[in-house]
């Protein structure tokens, strides 16, 4: 595995160009990769995650389909059961609903069906999460549905250098893994991102910052919050505050987060995603049963609501802020057995 | 932004059309009495108008994100103009002229643009004491091509009551791809619901034109593989959809079963408010379809005929400016909808201890506590 801070080279980019730098990188590399989905082709996706590849490669790499999301699915299993690579571009996770079908009976099973004869290398980018105030179902954060889901792997960048290096290991991946990109992070702020081609590994997790008192666990656009609130708890007191990145959701990297939590014995974890059997759940499931002797107070989950994505005027209270997450943190430190 | 955009493919003329773009017709204009025309004309006005009043708002940063269905007016309204009271109409999101003919609110429209949730919208614009009665319609679907076995399932449920209502249904041609589509129209063949799907095909799914939607001739011949009848009109022509839909919906509640139409229009606009179509489309393209123009078309029309005269014309835009006015204005003055709202009807009866939980802890957030310090499950203090 490269270092990425090796590469000497780099361009700025937010996530989304890093996404189509990656997706053009991958396509130059490799024959096989064709990039699927409807509204993918002249117009470049309606967040222009793949503009100007139709130009570039033309519509046998870069084919606009009809639209259907159970079709597309679907056909990109038969794809790639025969050597092909398809990329394809879920609009929006909240409309994979429709695809429910092909997702289990084909995506995630059809490996274990054959006795591991058949390999299904799709990748499946999907944007998600909220905060930008669109539609209904334009916002949903339903990677528990997918988690829970056996044979299909599933992660989660935060920052555009992540995610080349997640994207590109994910289309070469001989599984298929359900990229997910959050759409408030598209554009919200740019970094350099090397150049030359590297991978990250799609199991592991990733410590943003080490600390002693209290794990913080979240991924995607919560990633930032979270780091924002252990910089306000730490500025306040004394409270060293380890941050991990839980970026490879499916599998779950969990022996970091046990080590982590072992040292630190208190732990908050925090999603977009309702609470109820939301992967807070399972992780701190985990915590209880393999780190209980360890822990200093109980583990609490910092998350949106047991409901539908709600209205624009009400999204800002559904959704954890700063502001909750801190919340979170404090309640846990102050616990006293 | 790429280079390349799709080529123009016209669609196929030979539709059922009987007023031409020019305001002449040919055959049979339907039976419809001056008055109906002209309410026909003043909903055709309301729906330009108070669309381009909420692409307005949309720039001035009022609302999120504004659909039009500019062009299209004439596909919603001649089929809602089929509609009997007791029917029953589910809606895309390019039929404003539908709702609009069958007296949607619309204060309530724009405090649902707005962002708040029914039970808010309910509470705060009652509505009045006498509403006369009309069809029933669902709430604009996002998910494409989901209310079409709903339709025929809704349509069903009356036939094996014996009630003789009619179901309603429209999709744009992007959404015919969709399962839901095909699943819906088998259905309704073999069950024989008295239902109506019609397929709004305005060239453009987001970026996607018609012709890569699919490689059959027409939309209506999908029919053809669920045994049910098809007929396909010019959709900017509104009495050939009136005359074809009125033929089906009667149908429908006299016995005969389901029936497919495809209205052929244009999307003149973008997509929606946060599109570009200049991305994919050319410009001389809409320039065309402007010569085929519902509206035009239609007071022409009138105007020939004498239904019409410009002093009558003129009151009626300002009437529909004034009253559009006022109700954007009533459905902007709502209070924000309150955030607990968000743990209202999800189901009948007490809420769970988990959802109970959760509202007392967004209440104690709002009011500035620490909602997690219920260390033991028995509440917030
Ligand atoms: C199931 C589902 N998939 C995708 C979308 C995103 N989307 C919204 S509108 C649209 C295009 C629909 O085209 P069409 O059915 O022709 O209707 P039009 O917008 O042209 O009226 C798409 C892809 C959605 N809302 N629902």
């Amino acid at each position: 595995m490269t270092r990425i801070n090796e590469l000497p080279v780099t361009e700025e980019m937010n996530l989304v160009t890093a996404v189509t730098h990656t997706l053009r990188q991958e396509m130059q590399r490799d024959p096989s990769v064709r990039v699927m989905g409807y509204d993918i082709g002249p117009i470049g996706g309606v967040f222009r995650a793949t503009e100007g590849l139709f130009d570039e490669f033309g519509p046998d790499r870069v084919i606009d389909t009809p639209l259907s999301e159970n079709g597309l699915l679907g056909v990109a299993v038969g794809m790639a059961i025969r050597g092909e690579r398809p990329v394809i571009e879920m609009q929006f996770l909240g409309f994979m609903y429709n695809a429910w079908g092909q997702f289990i009976y084909n995506l995630a099973n059809l490996h274990q069906k054959t006795g591991g004869a058949m390999k299904v290398p799709v990748t499946i980018r999907a944007t998600f999460g909220g905060g930008i105030k669109p539609l209904p179902f334009h916002s949903e954060s339903t990677e528990a549905y997918l988690m829970h889901t056996p044979g299909v792997r599933v992660v989660c960048p935060s920052t555009p250098a992540q995610t080349k290096g997640l994207l590109a290991a994910a289309i070469r991946s001989d599984d298929p893994v359900i990229f997910l990109e959050h759409t408030k992070m598209y554009r919200a702020f740019r970094e350099p991102v090397p150049v030359a081609d590297y991978t990250l590994p799609l199991d592991k997790c990733r410590v943003v910052q080490e600390g002693s008192d209290l794990t913080l666990i979240a991924w995607g656009n919560m990633l930032h919050y979270a780091i924002a609130a252990a910089a306000d708890v730490a500025a306040k007191g004394n409270a060293s505050i380890e941050i991990i990145d839980m970026c490879s959701l499916a599998p779950l990297d969990v022996a970091p987060v046990l080590a982590s939590v072992k040292k630190t014995g208190r732990c908050v974890i925090v999603h977009e995603a309702r609470r109820t059997a939301g992967p807070g759940a399972e992780i701190s499931a985990l915590i209880n049963e393999y780190a209980l002797e360890y822990l200093k107070a109980p583990v609490k989950r910092v998350t949106a609501f047991d409901v539908f994505f709600p209205e624009n005027q009400i999204e800002d209270a559904y959704l954890p802020s700063s502001q909750r997450i801190k919340a979170g943190i404090d309640a846990v430190l102050s616990y006293q057995f | 932004m790429g280079e390349k955009k799709w080529a123009e493919v016209r669609p196929r003329e030979d539709y059922f059309r009987i007023l031409n773009p020019d305001g002449s017709v040919e055959g049979t204009v339907p039976e419809v009495s001056r008055q109906e025309l002209l309410r026909w004309y003043e909903v055709l006005v309301e729906t330009r108008t108070f669309e381009a009043m909420v692409l307005r708002l949309q720039r001035r940063g009022v609302l999120s994100v504004a659909a039009s269905s500019r062009g299209e007016e004439a596909s919603g309204l001649g089929a809602a103009a089929a509609l009997q009271v007791g029917d029953w109409l589910f809606p895309a999101y390019r039929q404003l002229s539908a709702v609009l003919y069958w007296n949607a609110p619309v204060d309530r429209i724009m405090a649902g643009l707005m962002g708040n949730t029914p039970e808010h919208i309910r509470e705060h614009l009652p509505l009045p004491p006498e509403v006369p009665p009309g069809v029933n319609i669902l709430p604009y679907p996002v998910f494409l091509g989901a209310y079409v076995p709903l339709a025929v399932g809704c349509a069903l449920a009356d036939k094996l009551n014996g009630r003789k209502h009619v179901s309603l249904a429209f999709v744009g041609e992007g959404s015919t791809s969709e399962g839901d589509f095909h699943d819906g129209l088998n259905f309704a063949g073999v069950l024989e619901s008295p239902c109506v799907i019609i397929v709004q095909n305005n060239q453009w799914s987001i970026s996607v034109p018609a012709s890569r939607q699919t490689a059959a001739a027409t939309f209506a011949q999908k029919a053809v593989a669920y045994g049910l009848p098809h007929e396909r009109v010019d959709g900017n022509d509104i009495f050939a959809v009136y005359d074809t839909v009125k033929k089906a919906v009667d149908r429908a509640r006299a016995g005969g079963g389901a029936t497919v139409i495809e209205t052929v229009t244009y999307r003149i606009l973008d997509h929606n408010s946060a599109d570009a179509s200049a991305a994919y489309r050319t410009e001389d393209e809409a320039e065309y379809w402007k010569t085929l123009d519902p509206v035009e078309r239609f007071e022409k029309y009138l105007f020939n005929q004498g239904i019409l005269d410009q002093a009558t014309k003129t009151a009626m835009e300002e009437r529909a400016e004034k009253r559009l006015r006022e109700e954007i204005e009533r459905g902007r003055a709502v209070p924000p909808t309150p955030a607990d709202n968000m743990f209202l009807h999800h189901l009948q009866g007490e809420a769970g201890w988990s959802t109970q939980h959760q509202r007392d802890e967004l209440a104690c957030e709002l009011a500035g506590g620490n909602p997690f310090l219920d260390m033991t499950g028995e509440g917030m203090q």
